[in-house]
This record gives C-alpha cells, sequence and structure tokens, in this order.
C-alpha cells in the first residue's frame, strides 16, 4: 500500500545512521525476546501445541469454502450483516459506505493490521471522516503522522522522551511528571470522551469462529471494547485466512498468539463480538458489520505460498530477526515489517518494488524456528529470490557477477586456481585473524567480520594428503 | 460476477476442489481438540481454586484476590478493600441479582457505570485456574461498559464455576447462543508499548480484585 519514493538500501542507510531507533528497537523487541524464552520454560507442551496449532490452521485452509460459508450463515443468524471484498480498495470502500450510511462524523478505531493493510485510516481521512486511534501505540502513530512500524508494537520507533515530547504538544490535560505511567495516563485522559462520543467502531479481528459467527479481538488495553460498546455502529474487517472451526480451537490458537507475542499466557481481554447488542442488554451497538477480505489471500492458494496462510500476527519472526533488529519497521516499506512481512509485501505491493525485501536476510532460521505455526518463512523468502532471478528483475550487475561465478564455479581448474589465488591476496589483508582494508570487501567489512582465510585452499591440502598415502 | 463468488470460486481454485462433505470436515476438526492434557499448560496447583488464586495474584496477572465463605460475606470484603484504598464507600453494582440481594448498608450504590467511575462491583459467570481468567457475558444484567469503565474493579467469583482450563468453558457453553459479547478478563488493564515497558490502567480498570465465594478464608489471600 506504500509507494517507496526511495530505495531499500537508502532507507536501510538511514535506519542504521540513526541512534536514537536502535535504542528504541533494542528496549522492545530485548524485553519480547526475553519473556517469550521465559514463557516458553513454563509451557513445556509448547512444541506439541505448536504442531496442533499447525494443523489447525492446515485444516481451515484446506477447507476455506467450507469455513467460510458456515461462518457467513452462522454470523447473519446471530444478527450480523456479512460483505465480502476482493480487493483492499473494495474493502475500504465498503467500510466507508457503512461510516457514511450511518452518518459518522467521528470513528473510533482499534488496532488492526489488516484494516492497515488494506489502507483504511488513509480511506476515512480521505472521506473527511473524524478517525480515532484508540490502541495506545496507534494513538502515538497517528499523533506523529507516520506508520506503524511493528505489527504488536507499532510505535516501536519512538523512544519515551519522543512520545513525552508530542503529548505535551498535543494532548489537552498532558502529564506534569516525566514517567510512562504519567504519559499512559495522559493517553487515558484524551481518550476517554472520543470512546463515548464515537459514531462508528471499526476493529479487526483476531479470529472468526465459523461455529458460531463471532470474532474476536486480544488486546491489553481493553481499547477494543472501549471502542466496540458505546458507537451504535461496530464494523470488522477481517482476512479470510482468520477463520477457526469452533471457539475450542480459537483457545489453543490463543495459547501460541499471546506467549510468541509477548510472552504472556493470554491477553488482558479477550472477546468475542456475536451479532449485534440483543434484546435486554444494557449495551453494544445496535449494528454489527463483517467485512471479509481476500485482498491477494486466494493467490497464495494459488501460488505456493498457502503456508503463509498459517501466520495469525504474534510478530516473533520480527522479533528475533537480526535483520529487523538493526532496521526496525519502516525501511521494509510496507504494512508488514521482518520475515512476514518481506514474505507478504511482493505480493501486496508487486515483486518488481520490493525484490529487495526477500534479500534481506542472512538465512539464519531463526524466524521459523519461533514461529507458533511453523511457517517455512526462509524457504518462502528462496522462492521470491527465485521468481526475482527468473522474471529478470535482478540487476544487471547481480547478473552480471552471477554469471562470472557460474562460468567460474563450472570449470573446476579455473575455480581451484581462482580461490587459490584469493586466498593469498586476502591474507596479505589479515590482521590479528580477520581481513582488513582489502578494496572491494568494504562494504562486508566496514559492519562485520571477515575471518583471515587458511594458508591453503582444502583442495591443495587434499591432494597432499592423497600423494601422501 | 460478486465479490463473494470471485472469493469461493478462487479459493476452490486454488484448493483445487469444488465440494466438502460437512461430515468429514466435522470428523477432522473434532480429531483437532483430541488429547488436550498434552498440549495445555501445567496449572499451578493441584485444586482448582488454589490453581486460580495462584495465578490471578502472580506477577504475570497482578490483580489481588481473597476468599470468603459466603455471598452475604462480600459487602464486609468491599468495605475492607475500600478502607485499605482510602476510597469512599460509593459503588456502581452490577445490576445482578447475586449481588443486589446482599445488604449494603453503608454503602452509597448506583447501577450506571461513569466515565470516570472510581470503584465498580461485578459478578463473573465462570473463573479459569489456567490463566486466572474471569468470564463475563454481556446482558440484561451485565452491562459490558461496567468491566472497563471503572478505576477499580472488584468482581465475585462463586468457587464451584471455577473452570481448570480456557477449553473447558468453550466445552460448557458448546450449542448454546452466544451473548452479544463474552470477555474473558485476565488482570487489570495494561500496556508496553511505550518502549515494552508495562504500565497498569492504559485505558481499562488499573486495580482488579477477585472475591472468590465458598471457600473458606485461607493462606492465599492477598491484600489489595
Amino acid at each position: 500500500m506504500h509507494e517507496a519514493t526511495i530505495s531499500f538500501k537508502e532507507r536501510a542507510k538511514e535506519a542504521l545512521a540513526d541512534p536514537t531507533l536502535k535504542l528504541a528497537i533494542d528496549r522492545t523487541t530485548g524485553t519480547a525476546e526475553r519473556k517469550r524464552a521465559v514463557a516458553m520454560t513454563q509451557f513445556p507442551q509448547f512444541e506439541a501445541a505448536r504442531e496442533r496449532g499447525k494443523r489447525i490452521k492446515d485444516h481451515v485452509i484446506a477447507n476455506l469454502d467450507h469455513y467460510l460459508l458456515e461462518f457467513e450463515r452462522n454470523a447473519i443468524a446471530s444478527g450480523a450483516k456479512v460483505y465480502w471484498a476482493s480487493t483492499a480498495e473494495e474493502a475500504s470502500q465498503i467500510v466507508v459506505s457503512l461510516c457514511q450510511q450511518a452518518g459518522a462524523k467521528r470513528v473510533t478505531r482499534v488496532k488492526s493490521m489488516l484494516g492497515e493493510e488494506i489502507g483504511l485510516p488513509h480511506a476515512l481521512d480521505e472521506a473527511g471522516i473524524e478517525r480515532v486511534e484508540t490502541d495506545l501505540a496507534e494513538h502515538i502513530v497517528q499523533l506523529g503522522g507516520d506508520r506503524p512500524s511493528h505489527i504488536v508494537w507499532p510505535s516501536m520507533h519512538r523512544t519515551r522522551e519522543q512520545v513525552s515530547e508530542m503529548f505535551k504538544r498535543m494532548h489537552r490535560a498532558p502529564h506534569q511528571e516525566e514517567t510512562i505511567e504519567a504519559m499512559v495516563d495522559s493517553a487515558r485522559r484524551e481518550l476517554r470522551d472520543k470512546f463515548l462520543t464515537a459514531d462508528v467502531a471499526i476493529s479487526g479481528a483476531n479470529f472468526l469462529v465459523a461455529d458460531t459467527g463471532a470474532t474476536c479481538t486480544v488486546t491489553n488495553e481493553g481499547n477494543a471494547e472501549l471502542t466496540t460498546t458505546p458507537p451504535r455502529v461496530h464494523i470488522v474487517t477481517a482476512g479470510i485466512e482468520k477463520l477457526v472451526p469452533s471457539t475450542e480451537h480459537a483457545f489453543l490458537l490463543l495459547r501460541l498468539l499471546v506467549r510468541s507475542a509477548t510472552g504472556a499466557d493470554v491477553t488482558q481481554y479477550t472477546t468475542f463480538h456475536c451479532g449485534p447488542k440483543q434484546q435486554g442488554d444494557r449495551d453494544g451497538p445496535e449494528e454489527f458489520h463483517i467485512v471479509l477480505v481476500d485482498n491477494g489471500r486466494t493467490r497464495m492458494l494459488r501460488e505456493g505460498m498457502k503456508e503463509m496462510l498459517r501466520c495469525i500476527r504474534c510478530g516473533a519472526c520480527m522479533n528475533h530477526c537480526v535483520v529487523f533488529r538493526q532496521l526496525g519497521g519502516h525501511v521494509y516499506g510496507g504494512t508488514y515489517p521482518g520475515p512476514m512481512g518481506a514474505v507478504l509485501t511482493p505480493l501486496f505491493d508487486g515483486l518488481e518494488k520490493s525484490r529487495d525485501l526477500p534479500h534481506a536476510c542472512t538465512m539464519n532460521g531463526k524466524c521459523q524456528e519461533v514461529c507458533p505455526v511453523a511457517i517455512p518463512l526462509p524457504t518462502l523468502l528462496r522462492g521470491w529470490r527465485d521468481r526475482s532471478w527468473r522474471e529478470g528483475l535482478e540487476p544487471a550487475t547481480v547478473r552480471f557477477g552471477l554469471g562470472i561465478h557460474t562460468f567460474v564455479a563450472s570449470r573446476p581448474r579455473l575455480y581451484h586456481l581462482g580461490v587459490a589465488i584469493a586466498i593469498r591476496v586476502m591474507r596479505l589483508f589479515s590482521r590479528g585473524g580477520v581481513v582488513k582494508g582489502m578494496p572491494g570487501l568494504g562494504a562486508w567489512t566496514a559492519y562485520r567480520e571477515f575471518p583471515a582465510p587458511a594458508k591453503r585452499t582444502f583442495m591443495e591440502m587434499y591432494k597432499d594428503q592423497e600423494k601422501g598415502q | 460476477m460478486s465479490a463473494r463468488d470471485t472469493i469461493l470460486n478462487a479459493v476452490r481454485g486454488g484448493l483445487g476442489h469444488t465440494a466438502v462433505d460437512p461430515a468429514a470436515v466435522r470428523r477432522e476438526a473434532d480429531a483437532l481438540l483430541q488429547d488436550l492434557p498434552a498440549i495445555r499448560p501445567p496449572l499451578l496447583a493441584d485444586g482448582l481454586v488454589e490453581a486460580f488464586i495462584a495465578r490471578v495474584t502472580s506477577p504475570k496477572v497482578a490483580a489481588t484476590a481473597e476468599c470468603i465463605g459466603s455471598a452475604s460475606e462480600l459487602p464486609a470484603a468491599v468495605g475492607r478493600y475500600l478502607e485499605a484504598c482510602g476510597l469512599p464507600a460509593v459503588v456502581a453494582l452490577q445490576p445482578a441479582a447475586p449481588l443486589q440481594d446482599l445488604d449494603w448498608s453503608g454503602f452509597a450504590l448506583h447501577d450506571q457505570v461513569a466515565p470516570d467511575e472510581t470503584i465498580a462491583i461485578g459478578v463473573a459467570r465462570w473463573g479459569i485456574a489456567e490463566t486466572g481468567s474471569l468470564v463475563f457475558h454481556s446482558g440484561a444484567d451485565t452491562p459490558i461498559l461496567a468491566n472497563f469503565l471503572p478505576l477499580h474493579h472488584l468482581v465475585m467469583v462463586r468457587a464451584d464455576t471455577i473452570l481448570p482450563f480456557l477449553d473447558d468453558y468453550a466445552a460448557v457453553t458448546a450449542g448454546q447462543r452466544p451473548p452479544r459479547n463474552v470477555n474473558i478478563v485476565t488482570g487489570a488493564s495494561g500496556t508496553t508499548d511505550i518502549e515494552g515497558s508495562l504500565v497498569l490502567g492504559a485505558h481499562g480498570p488499573r486495580f482488579l480484585h477477585v472475591v472468590i465465594v465458598g471457600e473458606q478464608p485461607g493462606a492465599q489471600t492477598t491484600a489489595p
């Protein structure tokens, strides 16, 4: 959804040069990684639960048409209205129209990555509808006029000092004390009346429960329920992959989701929304609308990316990614950052615009290891690299370099000669076990160590040994 | 073609099938719920009430809890809580019979929860030992906002409604018409959105105090 005006490499360079950003990323991802590790030790059955979670998602995907229809039937029976949208534009248009039909001046929003993916904040702003983000992090993003940089902590790129400055400038009754507690309080005061006076509430869904027609949101702040209860109209937008067969299946996945995201056992607030306010209810919306969004998901089914539909959006892959932890989320240029973003963004924005993303990966496999539904992210990233090569999207320099490599590597004598010369030249530039200041290698050694090579090549040593016998 | 047909056709095309056998899908879905003990986290104690209290008062949930023998002791327990916190005896009481039938003399009661309500008292339908959660169903005697607007939320739950695991709640309510909202509340409202550090009282309650009815007061009780 986001046009990259400057290249990935330039954005990466800017991010690497920003010491505040690195500090902000480390504070949040470091905590998340530690807390998840502790949660794992307290749940010895996690591996078995993870395997089950993976099978639940695979089962749903294999029967997606069945579950979509079951969900639709039950949601309608509960009094909800169900809409279908093939594209991001269609989905946003449906939501904006529903807001306009409701005569909405102000809408409150619960953080939803699907909402970001379909460009809903922008569509509401364009339509002249006042949009109030109620998740604290999204509130910070809205005040800062930028974009989320993490799927669980969207304002992770902001330090407490920056947040404090924004709140003081823009809140009606800002904090007086420089503590995070006081800042949270300031946001509580600022948003209170907005929750209660909105005309429409918009949320996403962590799960769509097929056998009840309910949608499920999980939050820690309680902003979802404060958002979705007072307005007359509640609209849910959700990707079609969010389905689960029943509430019981949802709970099995919830255990994986929360531990992987924050290290907690369960979110403070887990809420199932089923239909509008019922007869006799004290509060709740009169109208409940659910928009089911495809936006590339059926393409994933067709194009060999089915496993990515298992993703439950926990963010563990980015918290544990060495590249993300250097760059933060904005550099990725799409709605979803980190490893899962590098898989999804080429699908949404086109590979020609985002071919750098699948390359921004060391293939260390950590993302797959921590993924609660065992998505083979490195394999999917390799798939994009492969496709980028086949479609001729790799730049001439890369094609030329790889051409030379192929020429040499497929001629063993030439290859052995080249390697024998190369290691001897590299040893000339070696100091204390690492290569330093060698022309042509600066881009690597500026940020990383390049160990000094052995005195002789493997083949040279191997041949000597053969002779000796 | 409608977006609905486009999507359903694309799903079927992607999966390479035209029809599914609902009974077979059902059997497969049920099979995924077998052998649950192998994929559940351990409870913190052998007894359900003990495990529930241990979780409610653990640092992760960070709520407080106490036990009383019968519901008639609730007003006194609330009185002690308010005194300990230095709060006036002005409370929003959930309009539910198990609470309204009690003797609240000495308290100023109202049933509408104000946006800046200080104290609200509610009753949960179930407790979950696995997570230390309280389960509410919205309805005529359970306003949804009553769980989210107050600063101090005091919740009564009967010991015999404490279930072991989250999926036990799903099992006991399976087949019933769901309410508009099922609210599963675990601890007070919190946020880690500023630099990952946990702060309580983000938008919802800052303090959650759980009163378990039907167990003799014991050593597990923690002060607010």
